[in-house]
């Protein structure tokens, strides 16, 4: 009972800590990525006129090497936003358009990887990267020409005639309807903006929560180098991660208590049976001289000897399983198909992410649920009638 | 002035009363008795006529349910369970009438208990319960466990481990019960030296005439009360 209370604590906080991992690499790995850094007045409204720098802009390349620089980035990319209209002349849907550099993007976020049909917009090029669901509201295919509207900075409006290179299927219909990618200085012609005039530097963190420190670190030494930047993680642009990652440590808990909780009247009611069968036995000890107190202890040791051994087996069958599915997550998509979280994409798989901290949390809970249970059993025991027992009355 | 000698065991006006379906049933009735230390003293009595329940009510192993009970001049009546058992493991001895070896035990183990309890080390626990078994011959059988034992066997184990420590007191309920003629004489010689060297003393309860007819002491009991007690000359040991 214990060796399987403890499996399931261990593999079910398992899974929950890999779909917490998962619910942050896919909602902060397909496009947003897990630091951003915008000119400092950027956010709330992201006004297309608060570029890094200002009118001015700044120099892209020594910012994107100045985030890189940081140990915990892997990469850094720099974007452009803009909001405007793609028609195919017959149908016309509003847009987010990205600027994206078409080689450092892939780096930071994978909406690119989730190319369907067609290639990559090349840079310097009229290209653009639609969306499946854009694409199929459009009636728009690789190769075909669309006009592109985006109001510039200038105050005038922008538009041009662009090339869908290919067609990108995230899963998440929002997106897939919403963003089109447009090499970034494609974009900047379009909307009047100078190649030094970028609205965010986007950067990769492989273990995201190192994201919220990276954030403060490179803050100070971006101030440090002169630039007016705000550095954002993950934490902070997407908050409702965080309190599902925090909800979902609670609920860690919740589950250690719960399941132990159980395991205790089942563990207390065996050790209950096994005393009272042994009454002869405690009996006998008592009256060769054995205290209450060396009774109680005896109980004790042997629920933690029994305790050592439900341990035993239950890593034997925990580690197993869970370095399997860590390694082969078990692919439920047969059962149901890939579903959104928070918006981040979720496929049906059970993932393990080795919860160690539980591994012995869990082995305490362990310990301390075959005391606990052992605690009245032990003491019936030590109060056992020496006389009466041994007469069988 | 003259030292007092203070009886081994004492009791006054002890009663013990059952409730068994509702009803009372009084096992033990007044019973007063004074037992010096280094006596041979044997309880006999139709069954049913309260020996086991008084060496309980001697050995600190029940309650009475009025009057006293004492162990070298000790209070039983007023002491905690942890304080009786510390005096049952350091002054007295007690042989069961059904054994009650612990079958998860060898001989040795068995015998070498009280010991334990004791905390003497394995070494010198081995050694006093060999010196033992050899006197009782029980000499290669130390390994076996009781299953394997014969019913006298058995006893001797049990024996042996009320005595191993050398207790002030030894209470035996049927010692010799499962014993033949030449094993009951061999324990009971071991008793008796025991009883004449160290001046232990001994209270059994019984049948056998052969035990009786070494008690130095014997009272009868019927209807859990005492009906004689007498104390003989020159009998025992």
């Amino acid at each position: 009972m214990l060796a399987v209370g403890y499996f399931s604590v261990v593999i079910l906080v398992g899974w929950s800590k890999g779909l917490v991992a998962e619910m942050i690499g896919n909602g902060t790995g397909i496009l947003t990525g897990q630091l951003q850094v915008h000119a400092a007045d950027y956010q709330p409204d992201k006004s297309v006129h608060a570029t890094i720098g200002g009118r001015e802009g700044t120099d892209v390349a020594a910012l994107v090497n100045a985030v890189r620089a940081d140990p915990a980035i892997e990469a850094a990319t720099p974007r452009v936003y803009g909001g405007g209209l793609v028609s195919t002349g017959s149908a016309t849907a509003a847009a987010v358009f990205l600027g994206v550099d078409p080689e450092l993007e892939p780096q930071v976020s994978r909406i690119m990887g989730a190319l369907e049909r067609g290639r990559h917009p090349r840079r310097g090029a009229n290209e653009l990267l639609i969306g499946a669901e854009m694409a199929r509201s459009l009636g728009a295919e690789p190769g075909d020409t669309v006009v592109v509207v985006a109001p510039a900075v200038d105050g005038s409006l922008g538009n041009d005639l662009f090339v869908v290179s290919g067609i990108y299927s995230t899963g998440l219909a929002d997106l897939d309807r919403t963003f089109a990618l447009i090499p970034i200085d494609a974009l900047q012609f379009l909307m009047a903006l100078e190649p030094t005039r970028i609205h965010e530097i986007a950067a990769s963190v492989p273990d995201p929560w190192q994201a919220a420190e990276a954030a403060e670190r490179l803050s100070a030494v971006l101030e440090g180098a002169g630039f007016a930047v705000g550095v954002e993680s993950w934490a902070t642009l997407r908050p409702e991660m965080v309190e599902y990652a925090q909800l979902s440590q609670a609920f860690q808990w919740i589950l250690l208590f719960i399941v132990f909780g159980m395991a205790i009247f089942g563990v207390a009611n065996t050790m209950l049976m096994a005393t009272f069968e042994r009454r002869y036995e405690f009996a006998l000890l008592l009256a060769l001289g054995a205290t209450p107190g060396v009774i109680v202890r005896s109980v004790l040791w042997e629920a933690m000897a029994l305790g050592a051994l439900a341990l035993a087996a239950g890593a034997a069958i925990t580690f197993p399983v869970m370095v399997w599915w860590h390694r082969v997550p078990l692919d439920l998509s047969w059962l149901f198909g890939d579903f959104t979280m928070l918006g981040a994409l979720m496929r049906p798989v059970i993932r393990i992410e080795y919860p160690w901290l539980m591994t012995v949390q869990a082995a305490v809970a362990l310990f301390l649920t075959a005391a606990l249970a052992a605690v009245y059993p032990a003491i019936r025991a030590a109060r056992i009638p020496p006389a009466d027992t041994l007469a069988g009355r | 002035m003259t030292k007092q000698r203070m009886p081994a065991v004492k009791t006054a006006d002890v009663w013990k009363v059952f409730e068994h379906d509702g009803l009372a049933v009084e096992a033990v009735r007044g019973v007063s008795l004074d037992i010096e230390p280094g006596e041979f003293v044997v309880l006999a009595g139709p069954s049913g006529s309260g020996k086991t329940t008084l060496l309980n009510l001697l050995g600190g192993l029940t309650r009475p349910t009025r009057g006293g009970v004492w162990i070298d001049g000790r209070d039983l009546t007023s002491m905690s369970e942890r304080e009786l058992a510390k005096l049952r493991l350091e002054r007295v001895g007690f042989v069961f009438q059904a054994y009650n070896l612990l079958p998860v035990l060898t001989a040795l183990e068995n015998a070498e208990f009280s010991l334990l309890l004791r905390g003497i080390p394995p070494d010198e626990r081995r050694r006093r319960v060999e010196e033992l078994f050899a006197v009782i011959g029980m000499t290669g059988l130390e390994d076996r466990r009781p299953a394997k034992l014969s019913g006298g066997e058995q006893q001797r184990v049990a024996v042996a481990r009320a005595v191993v420590g050398k207790p002030a007191l030894v209470l035996a309920d049927e010692p010799t019960a499962n014993l033949d003629s030449a094993a009951s004489d061999a324990l009971l010689g071991v008793m008796a030296d025991l009883n004449r060297e160290r001046g232990t003393t001994f209270v059994f309860a019984t049948h056998d005439t052969r035990l009786m007819e070494r008690a130095k002491r014997l009272i009868r009991l019927v209807d859990g009360a005492i009906e004689s007690d007498d104390v003989r000359q020159d009998m025992g040991g």
